[in-house]
């Protein structure tokens, strides 16, 4: 009898600790994210990959642009993108509530950086490397600010109050109800974080990271959207002069090709086992349909219309070929540069024709002739966005160059000029104190 | 219950001498009314003496009586006694019925049994009998409206699928309402273990036990009963008894079935002709209202139709993918035993063919249960079992390649095959919303989920004093679960991806263990003070691994393993954890055997939750009244019983959050430029602790006449707070959400059920019914009125599953269109306007059950409802497109072709109707709108048996011990204003919070099947 009430006290006492504590498998306590030079390169990595979320540069944050404006119509499923493509956007748009903190995760994985790659404590990185770590955290945090301003922050006027919360440090427990910055305090933010990291990336020059021509193209696109010209055109010059890069003669074999080209300057990469979501929902699918009016758009002889092509009862966009998903997003390539050299120069000295050279040099890679000259700026404007739409199409850019020229009414038929923005998420406003809500959204 | 028979039988058997004081003679057979059996051990007396015998093993008996005759009374402990006037008759075969005083049942309860008359929770109790020969693949879908409270819903046809049991109400808004099932004593892991995507229809893990194996049922239903699971009682508890051996000769078994099965219904489909026409009409209208310029037979003369030509394509696509289809089971057991070993073993083989090609189910299981007494005071015993099932899926629901989902506006101008052969393309016809033919997915898509599932269970149990004994067991729950799939180069799935076909092969393996203690004690002491108590421990722990392989390139369609795949894209393995450590007891006090008192408590351990908030005590009390014992009643002939029950208490739940879910982590899954990368995955929440239900009920348990009629009502109100629920938190930190404790959800609900034996003797006639109302409301939460997708939205004061819609007040007799409620007044109607239209929920729900026999024939007739709950029948928004063109009016290309009931539309100013004018445009198709909502409400005959017994005197001639044929009817006949394919739905069934949706499902079947079973 007593053996087996010990047997029971045995049973009984069998430990419960280990069956408690588990280790995840595939995952790691946050506080342990950082704590060698390897690790923190993991997470940096993590920083690109939370960038390829398709919320993100995945597809939907560039390829909403031109939806939202007059490249792409949609004959899909979701409801989202019918709110985008008909820019009745409500609080409750679904992207808008998705890419709001999608992109804030990518902010808070390079706050993280920002924060404990300086006091990192590991012999086997050394200064170029922990440079180059923390030069690529700034860059990716000033990015993403920006990013977010041009859809969320009234991005076009300078002494507005409604930029964007700013978030420089990492979030660890409570998170903090953060105000809106003013845009200029949003424009300070990003460029500190660029001055930060130029010293940093210094003789970097991976295209498939934000490398030091990244930054400085970067820099010269914000201060484009600024309107400061000249520091665009000295940046954008700075690039193009560099000798790096130079415009790909072959479209559809090398430059809309699954690998980066002479042209790039910031692919962020996917492959067939990494895969972007262009060639999904461009082709396979009708969220991206091809807008009548691009196609009718193009010069006769211009050789970017072999990109689109009609499949399957629409026009569709063949800029992401892959079938396996490998099309990696362009971030900055050198027709962009040109062509912001192109606006800056003109725009910097009011001489419609100070651009030309530029404009002529994108031309004639796609099979145009050279334009002669504009009498006017108005001319100038005119041709300089026919020209980035054409080129630019499907990469993100045509929706905030018609904001950047004010041209939402005249060329979308977008009345309610509030429309140049979209709204703060419903959720962010449901959950904080302090936000407020963009003008003109208050009560849709 | 039936051991103890036995053994009484067998000792009566040794016992059988008797006088003989008389010289005439009498024989027979005494057999069960219900199982046809032999029944050993009946006490025959001839009324008024002490002369009499007992049955032997065969049920034979044979007695001496006066020449004179007299009567003799059959009596036997669970059964109705029986008195039978000899008169000059020497043969006298008795079939006894079952005693319908179910109060005297035995029941089991968590780790242990009770006699249903000293319970003093809501056990719901549902006998193998009633569910074993059902054609069903599962006993889960064998429950469905046989309990009261117990909502059992299919969420789709889909041969294998798995099903949804709410028992009383939605508690929880992660993804788990769902009782915890516990078979023979282990918890079951229970999920869909599946990684293969199939559209929203999830495997059914129930589906691996074979419904013939199964003794009972109990659903523990209120806090007193199910507080003794703890954390894991919160859904209800689900206890599976399987069958064990019984001392006496060995029985044998042989259960067979076989079937046709086909859909409940198929949705009318016009033909080419009145399609066409349509289309012209749609053009006609729109000259008249938008001013368009079409001429006449515009559309029919662009696609080159004449829709009076006699010889026009006229393709039926639902019949096309829904054909008869053959359901069969066959099950054999062996059981038997002596005074120190019993066993049970079983075999068994399930088949279901699918209605819809492509899909299927088919399982192989085995089972060995051993009970052996080591000595006079140590019991050991096992419960094993191994099962294989095949799953043939195609995918369903709302996906891009469902099978339903591009049948549902079919171009009838369409074939299926082209002149040569090959799949007919629907690009090359006029349907915009099939992407691919869906006979080509279901035929040439391979999608296969195979389990290999073993259970095993081993006990001692020791008696270690007088009513003190010991109880050890030790589990193991194993799955080991294969998904293996290809898609075909020849689809335009494949071909979109510019791959010669894709195939996919994954591995989900769970083992999970279980170790249990416990000590019962039991006593009686004074003259009226009875005393049981039990308490023990339990540890589990789950380990799943997982592996996934994808690859593409094969060298034609045949193939379906990825070694011939030329280039594998992506392989991973994974792994996760889980364990419970609990402590649990329970005291059954009785006073005077009518004041009885059960005090239960658990505390448990979840790896699932923050260190310190780790632990949840979950106690409950109950308290019945006996009152039919009492003097002022006892003396109420009619009332034969009554007691009052009260309960209140405390259960938990953990399940539908992650196992690691209270820590802050960051993934290392994630990779950028094939190198790994590290990725912040989820928010901290170091306080993250157990979702409890408070529950308090009221019951009264009633018996009349001896207790032919009884009759059970329970009133209860359970509050799940700290609900375990993903909490918005402020983007900037750059997650959306954090899993938390948040809100509250409300269920109240009145069960009735009742029992009656209506006639009794040659023609026999007995009925059971339940209905349930159930009222579930979301009490609070941390964000009200959060929009879950384009068609619902939780909100405070609402139940789960509220459809949150455009709205619509009907077409305008003028204009053909549909008036829009503009609710925001801003003059445009968008998502915006939504409101709040109904929810998925029934306001009732419940069953009704008739048996007859007569002399050898049985019959029982059993009905099915559920009233009141809304359907949003979003397939209706594409076979109703009333011609709208969604690629502009370029070339008219409508999602496809119209049902009939669309011939109803609107034609003429001053038609009355309530659908749209056809139109080319979009001028009344909103696909999120209140036109598509449908009432549920359904009755169904949900199952027919005609049986009929074989004499014992035939069946003995033919060797055999019993022999009952019959023919079985099931959902034979659905009555429902619902006019979509199956009122019974849920493109969603792994969210309850977006239940009620219609979207590509695979609907219910109905069969009619032929069975017999033998006792050999």
């Amino acid at each position: 009898m007593k053996k087996i009430l010990s047997l029971i006290l045995m049973i009984a006492a069998v430990s419960s600790c280990d069956i408690l504590e588990p280790e995840p498998f595939t995952a790691l306590d946050a506080n342990n994210a950082v704590v060698s030079g390897a690790s923190a390169q993991t997470v940096l990595r993590g920083a690109y990959a939370a960038m390829q979320h398709p919320d993100y540069y995945g597809i939907e944050y560039i390829c909403n642009n031109d939806l939202i404006a007059d490249n792409a119509i949609y004959q899909g499923f979701f409801d989202s993108q019918l709110e985008l493509d008909q820019m009745a956007v409500p609080f409750a748009n679904l992207w808008v509530n998705n890419a709001w903190f999608r992109i804030y995760r990518v902010i808070s994985i390079a706050n993280l950086l920002i924060a404990q790659v300086p006091d990192l404590e590991d012999p086997n990185l050394s200064d170029t490397a922990r440079n180059r770590i923390l030069g690529q955290a700034y860059a990716i945090r000033a990015l993403a600010h920006f990013d977010l301003l041009r859809y969320f922050g009234e991005h076009y006027d300078a002494g507005s109050s409604f930029g964007i919360p700013l978030v420089t440090e990492p979030i660890l427990g409570e998170i903090p109800d953060i105000t809106r910055a003013s845009v200029a305090d949003t424009y300070s933010l990003i460029m500190g974080d660029i001055q930060e990291a130029e010293s940093k990336l210094q003789g970097f020059n991976d295209v498939g990271a934000m490398n030091y021509w990244a930054l400085i193209s970067l820099r010269s696109r914000v201060n484009l959207y600024r309107k400061n010209y000249t520091a665009a055109f000295n940046d954008a010059n700075t690039v193009i002069g560099s000798g790096r890069f130079s415009l790909v003669g072959d479209l559809v074999g090398v430059l809309y090709s699954t690998s980066t080209s002479a042209e790039t300057i910031f692919d962020l990469e996917f492959n067939d086992q990494d895969q972007s979501s262009f060639n999904v929902f461009l082709i396979r699918r009708d969220e991206y349909n091809v807008d009548s009016r691009l196609l009718a758009a193009f010069e006769p002889g211009d050789r970017r219309r072999e990109l689109f092509d009609f499949l399957r009862n629409a026009n569709r966009c063949f800029k992401y070929p892959d079938g396996t998903g490998a099309d990696n997003a362009k971030i900055f390539r050198l027709a962009e540069l040109l062509l912001i050299r192109s606006e800056a120069a003109a725009m910097a000295q009011q001489d419609p024709n100070a651009g030309l050279d530029d404009l002529n040099l994108i031309r004639q890679r796609a099979g145009l002739a050279p334009l002669t000259g504009f009498s006017t700026m108005d001319e100038f404007v005119a041709a300089l966005l026919q020209e980035r739409r054409i080129e630019l199409s499907y990469e993100g850019h045509r929706f905030f160059d018609l904001v950047r020229f004010n041209k939402i009414q005249e060329v979308l038929g977008i009345n309610e000029n509030f429309r140049r923005i979209l709204p703060i998420p419903r959720d962010e406003l449901q959950v904080s104190d302090v936000l407020v809500q963009n003008p003109g959204y208050e009560t849709l | 219950m039936k051991n103890y028979l036995l053994i009484i039988a067998c000792l009566c058997f040794v016992m059988s001498s008797q006088l003989r004081a008389q010289s005439r003679s009498v024989s027979g057979t005494v057999t069960s009314e219900q199982e046809r059996t032999p029944v050993p051990g009946v006490n025959v007396v001839l009324k008024g003496t002490v002369t009499g015998t007992v049955t032997d093993l065969d049920g034979r008996f044979q007695l001496s009586v006066p020449e004179s005759g007299g009567t003799l009374v059959f009596s036997f402990l669970g059964f109705v006694t029986e008195e039978v006037f000899i008169g000059t008759q020497s043969v006298i075969n008795m079939v006894m019925t079952a005693d319908i005083r179910q109060l005297s049942e035995v029941v089991v309860v968590g780790y242990g049994e009770q006699n249903r008359r000293d319970l003093t929770g809501s056990v719901a109790s549902v006998k193998g009998d009633d569910i074993n020969k059902l054609p069903v693949a599962s006993m889960d879908a064998a429950l469905q409206g046989r309990a009261a409270g117990v909502l059992v819903t299919t969420p789709s046809g889909t041969p294998g699928a798995g099903i949804n049991i709410q028992v009383r109400g939605l508690t929880s808004l992660s993804a788990s309402s769902q009782p915890l099932f516990v078979i023979d004593g282990v918890p079951m892991i229970q999920e869909d273990l599946s990684g293969l995507f199939s559209g929203g229809q999830a495997t059914n893990s129930l589906a691996d036990i074979n419904p013939a194996d199964i003794a009972s049922i109990e659903i523990l239903k209120d806090a007193s009963a199910t507080a003794i699971y703890g954390s894991r009682g919160a859904n209800g508890v689900v206890l599976i008894t399987t069958k064990r051996g019984q001392t006496g000769k060995a029985k044998i078994d042989f259960n067979a079935y076989y079937g046709m099965q086909d859909v409940t219904k198929r949705i009318d489909m016009m033909n080419s002709g009145d399609f066409l026409r349509l289309m012209d009409e749609a053009a006609a209208q729109d000259n008249r209202f938008l001013g368009r310029n079409y001429p006449d037979n515009y559309v029919s003369d662009i696609w080159g139709f004449d829709p009076d030509d006699p010889d026009l394509q006229n393709t039926r696509w639902y019949n096309e993918i829904f054909r008869p289809a053959p359901i069969q089971s066959y099950d054999l057991s062996v059981s038997g035993g002596s005074d120190v070993a019993r066993y049970f073993a079983s075999g068994s083989y399930f088949k279901q063919d699918g209605v819809q090609p492509g899909t299927g189910f088919e399982r192989l299981s085995g089972r060995i249960n051993l009970d052996a007494k080591v000595n006079n005071w140590i019991d050991v015993g096992t419960s094993m079992m191994l099962s294989r099932t095949v799953q043939d899926r195609t995918i369903n629901d709302n996906s891009l390649y469902g099978v339903v989902i591009n049948t549902l506006a079919g171009d009838p101008l369409m074939p299926v095959y082209e002149a040569d052969g090959s799949y007919a393309d629907p690009f090359d016809y006029f349907g915009w919303w099939m992407l691919d033919n869906p006979l080509l997915i279901a035929n040439e898509y391979q999608r296969f989920t195979n389990t290999t599932r073993g259970l095993a269970t081993a006990f001692a149990e020791l008696k270690l004093a007088k009513g003190l004994t010991f109880k050890s067991t030790a589990s193991i729950d194993y799955t080991q679960l294969d998904d293996e799939a290809y898609t075909p180069s020849i689809s335009r799935e494949a071909g979109n991806r510019n791959v010669k076909g894709f195939g996919v092969y994954g591995n989900t393996q769970d083992f999970t263990w279980l170790a249990e203690n416990f000590v019962t004690y039991s006593t009686k002491f004074g003259e009226r003070h009875s005393l049981n108590a039990v308490a023990g421990t339990s540890f589990q722990q789950s380990t799943r691994n997982f592996v996934s392989i994808n690859a593409e390139e094969f060298p034609n369609d045949e193939f379906l393993k990825l070694a011939v795949a030329a280039n594998v894209t992506s392989a991973s393995t994974s792994a996760t954890q889980w364990g419970i450590a609990s402590y649990f007891a329970r005291v059954n006090y009785g006073f005077d055997d009518k004041y009885l008192f059960t005090f239960t408590a658990r505390a448990d351990g979840s790896s699932r939750f923050g260190a310190d908030r780790r632990y949840g005590f979950f106690p409950s009390g109950s308290f019945a009244w006996r009152l039919g014992d009492e003097v002022f009643l006892r003396d109420i002939d009619v009332l034969s019983d009554a007691k009052l029950r009260v309960s209140y208490g405390v259960t938990g739940n953990q399940d539908g959050i992650g196992n690691f879910a209270s820590r802050g982590l960051f993934s290392a899954t994630a990779a950028y430029r094939q190198q790994p990368a590290f990725v912040p995955s989820q928010l901290p929440n170091p306080l993250l602790t157990w979702e409890s239900t408070e529950q308090f009920n009221i019951g009264l348990d009633v018996g009349f006449a001896n207790d032919r009629i009884t009759f059970t009502a329970d009133y209860f109100v359970s509050n799940t707070k700290d609900l375990l629920l993903n909490r918005l938190v402020r983007g900037l930190s750059g997650f959306k959400v954090l899993t938390d404790n948040i809100g509250s959800v409300e269920n109240r609900g009145l069960e009735l059920a009742a029992n009656a034996v209506i006639l009794t003797g040659d023609f026999r006639w007995s009925t059971s019914a339940n209905i349930s109302w159930i009222r579930n409301t979301v009490k609070k939460l941390e964000v009200d009125e959060q929009v879950l997708s384009d068609s619902h939205i939780l909100a405070e004061g609402h139940p789960i599953g509220t459809f949150f819609l455009i709205d619509q007040e009907g077409v305008d007799p003028e204009t053909g269109n549909i008036r829009w409620v503009d609710l925001n007044e801003d003059g445009a109607i968008n998502s915006g306007d939504r409101r709040i239209v109904g929810n998925a929920l029934p306001d009732f729900f419940g069953g009704f059950n008739n048996s007859f026999s007569y002399k050898g024939f049985d019959m029982t007739v059993f009905f099915q409802f559920t009233v009141g709950n809304t359907i949003f029948n979003h397939s209706r928004a594409s076979y109703e497109n009333l011609g709208w063109s969604r690629i502009g009016t370029g070339f008219p290309l409508p999602d496809g072709n119209n049902w009939t009931g669309a011939e109803n539309r609107w034609r003429e100013p001053g038609d009355v109707t309530d659908i749209p004018r056809a139109s080319l445009e979009n001028v009344n198709w909103r696909e999120y709108s209140s036109r598509w909502l449908e009432d549920g409400s359904f009755l169904r005959l949900k199952n027919i048996n005609l049986g009929y017994t074989f004499p014992n005197a035939l069946v003995e001639r033919m060797g055999l011990q019993s022999l009952r044929v019959y023919l079985q009817g099931q959902n034979l006949l659905t009555f429902t204003k619902y006019t979509g394919l199956d009122p019974e739905v849920n493109q969603n069934a792994r969210d309850p919070r977006v239940a009620g949706s219609d979207f590509g499902t695979h609907p219910q079947l109905k069969s009619v099947s032929l069975g017999f079973n033998i006792g050999l």
